[in-house]
């Protein structure tokens, strides 16, 4: 690890002295744990402090630093009695970071961490914790539960799946590795038996999920949990985007980008199912031009939709 | 003297005044400053400026406020520097290590809040999988200006931002994420009435208020539309009732995500009717569209004409 810079080095001296000083005696390790550094890191830190203390520093003016039997005491540091304020970064971390927890289907509203939570805010001055409010998106309970289960057990379990991209359902027997949340939607990934690779579910377009009695080896390698990467193959296309259509740009991994002093800009993006491209195209309307790629798609899906309509 | 033991004692020596402190009495007491009187002026405010990135509030001041020609100072107020002790027990400091280790939000880091909490506890964790169907992992995408307003929404101060192209000026009563997206919600001054504004789309910086407590925040119950559907998000000012057939493989997500009272009839097939109230059609369209032809509107009348009408266009162009 690099070593600490003077500002870093700081914030931590400026929690453990608080901490130790309020504590009788605490054991060595039981600081390099809370603080999460080494037992060396520590012993420099408090070396620092023989230093410290305030002026014309003689030894009553010095912070007191006595380390016996493994244990260590702070005295005569009164003006370090309590650690630094959060700034609103580190506040936004905490709030933001319970609030997503406790919307977790399941999760215990009045728990130890909806308690916890209430007594940070308040000691941050936050009238109401709940005014931060995080949705996770759609997911059954019932399903989180029995997937969360699959993956702590390492059994296989049998789902029902939409394919957005390809719009149908399909049944399949999947190792889960991973249940995780990613901007607002719930998913899991594992590997898919059906096409013995790697794949990733939307929890909300899974309508049942059984465990089996089957288990399986997990991977060794932590799970990618990235979302979304096209595959070398998959088709790209090209699109000029009218202002109003500029929305695409942020929500959708694009290659490339080019502004075309008309107004219009052209992205070009990998598409790897027609379904997902016709709900694209038939959303942007007037507002967006295939320029490369399958360009009657748009009208083709409008048919499709208009029959239902008697058209 | 290295610069972190002359950091030390600053901080100790500004928290410990009863008074404005000038800088050359700062560095008579803090040993380390040395060298001219420039180069010890541009350790010092070198100094300060550390102490301030780090969050402790250095202040400034006349040393003697009685007299006007008095020169200025520094202190570190304790009141404004010192985190009030939120008495966590330690399950409760337990679950919130556990949940700052689950979730992540960029911008946002978590490891010097928890030291200030006290650090890891030795408990272990106190949260049992099976009472909790915890995430391996969550993580919110971060936003421009949420720091920010953050900040005012927590001390509730009123903040003035550019959106789409206007002046405004916010009282935060709220902030969300939904769909993906970080919105505040809040009044509006100039509209007097609440607004939604999505994080992304403000336009300037984020100026925040100098007052704190500037305004009362409304029950969550009483706040209106901040967890609103995009079809309810701005359009028009009367909500019409739109009603639309789901085919039945698309009507077990489509009821959990509008919610079953949505839900006005159930065929034995398995497809559903759901009524919606919408004020943005164009959002509601954009809805619908997803479903491609496993969805069909049937009403309003003309809600379904402007569909039809859009679709015929896709194919004239």
């Amino acid at each position: 690890m690099p070593p600490l810079s003077a500002e870093d080095r700081l914030r931590r001296v400026l929690a453990i002295v608080p901490w130790v000083a309020a504590h009788d005696g605490p054991t060595i390790a039981e600081v390099c744990t809370r603080f999460a550094v080494s037992e060396k890191e520590l012993l420099a830190d408090l070396e620092l402090l023989w230093m410290c203390g305030l002026h014309p520093y003689t030894p009553d003016m010095l912070i007191e630093v006595e380390i016996a039997d493994g244990r260590v005491w702070i005295r005569y540091a009164e003006y370090f009695r309590r650690p630094l304020r959060l700034t609103p970064a580190e506040g936004l971390a905490l709030v933001a970071a319970g609030q997503t927890l406790l919307a977790t289907p399941g999760a215990d509203p009045e728990g130890p961490l909806a308690r916890g939570l209430a007594k940070v805010a308040k000691a941050l001055g936050i009238d109401d914790p709940d005014a931060l409010d995080i949705d996770l998106g759609a997911a059954e309970e019932a399903t989180l539960a029995t997937l969360r289960r699959a993956v702590d057990e390492h059994r296989a379990v049998d789902v029902s799946y939409y394919s957005f991209g390809r719009d149908e359902w399909t049944d399949r027997v999947v190792e889960p590795h991973a249940v995780f949340n990613a901007a607002g939607q719930w998913y899991m990934s594992g590997r898919c038996r059906r096409v013995d690779d790697d794949r990733l579910f939307r929890v909300d377009r899974i309508r049942s999920a059984a465990l089996t009695g089957e288990t399986f080896t997990p991977p060794k390698e932590a799970p990618d949990l990235a979302v979304f990467s096209p595959r070398d193959d998959d088709p790209r296309i090209v699109l000029d985007l009218a202002p109003e259509a500029a929305w695409v740009i942020g929500q959708y991994p694009v290659e490339s980008v080019e502004e075309r002093g008309d107004g219009t800009t052209r992205v070009r993006l990998a598409v790897s199912e027609t379904p997902w491209l016709e709900r694209l195209l038939l959303r942007l309307g007037p507002h967006a031009t295939l320029v490369e790629g399958d360009v009657d798609a748009a009208c083709r899906a409008a048919r499709r939709v208009l029959a239902r309509y008697g058209r | 003297m290295a610069r972190i033991e002359r950091l030390i004692n600053l901080t100790a020596t500004l928290l410990d005044a009863d008074r404005f402190l000038t800088r050359d009495e700062v560095v008579e007491r803090v040993p380390g400053y040395g060298g001219t009187p420039e180069s010890v002026r541009r350790a010092f405010e070198r100094d300060k400026e550390t102490l301030r990135e780090l969050g402790v509030p250095v202040e400034t001041g006349m040393v003697d406020p009685t007299n006007e020609d008095s020169p200025e100072g520094y202190r570190i107020p304790r009141r404004a520097y010192e985190l009030p002790d939120p008495g966590l027990d330690p399950d409760e400091l337990a679950a919130i290590h556990l949940a700052a280790r689950t979730v992540r939000l960029p911008g946002a880091e978590s490891t010097e809040a928890l030291w200030k909490l006290g650090g890891k506890p030795a408990t272990g964790d106190p949260l049992a999988p099976s009472a909790m169907p915890l995430p391996t992992r969550a993580e919110l995408p971060g936003a421009e200006h949420l720091v920010d307003l953050f900040q005012a929404w927590g001390e509730r101060r009123t903040v003035a931002f550019t959106y789409r192209s206007q002046a405004r000026t916010v009282d935060p009563w709220r902030l969300s994420f939904r769909n993906g997206h970080w919105y505040l919600f809040g009044r509006d001054h100039a509209a007097d009435d609440e607004r939604n504004f999505r994080l992304d789309r403000i336009e300037s910086a984020v100026d925040i208020g100098t007052k704190a407590n500037a305004f009362e925040r409304p029950a969550q119950a009483d706040a209106g539309t901040g967890d609103s559907p995009p079809w309810l998000l701005g359009g028009e000012a009367e909500a019409i009732a739109a009603t639309l057939r789901v085919d039945a493989d698309q009507a077990g997500w489509t009821t959990s995500f509008l919610g079953p009272e949505s839900v006005v009839e159930r065929t034995p097939d398995g497809s559903i009717v759901v009524e919606v109230p919408v004020t943005n059609r164009d959002a509601f369209r954009s809805f619908v569209l997803g479903y491609l032809d496993h969805a069909e509107l049937l009403a309003p009348v003309e809600l379904r004409a402007e569909f039809v009408a859009y679709l015929e266009d896709v194919c004239r162009r």
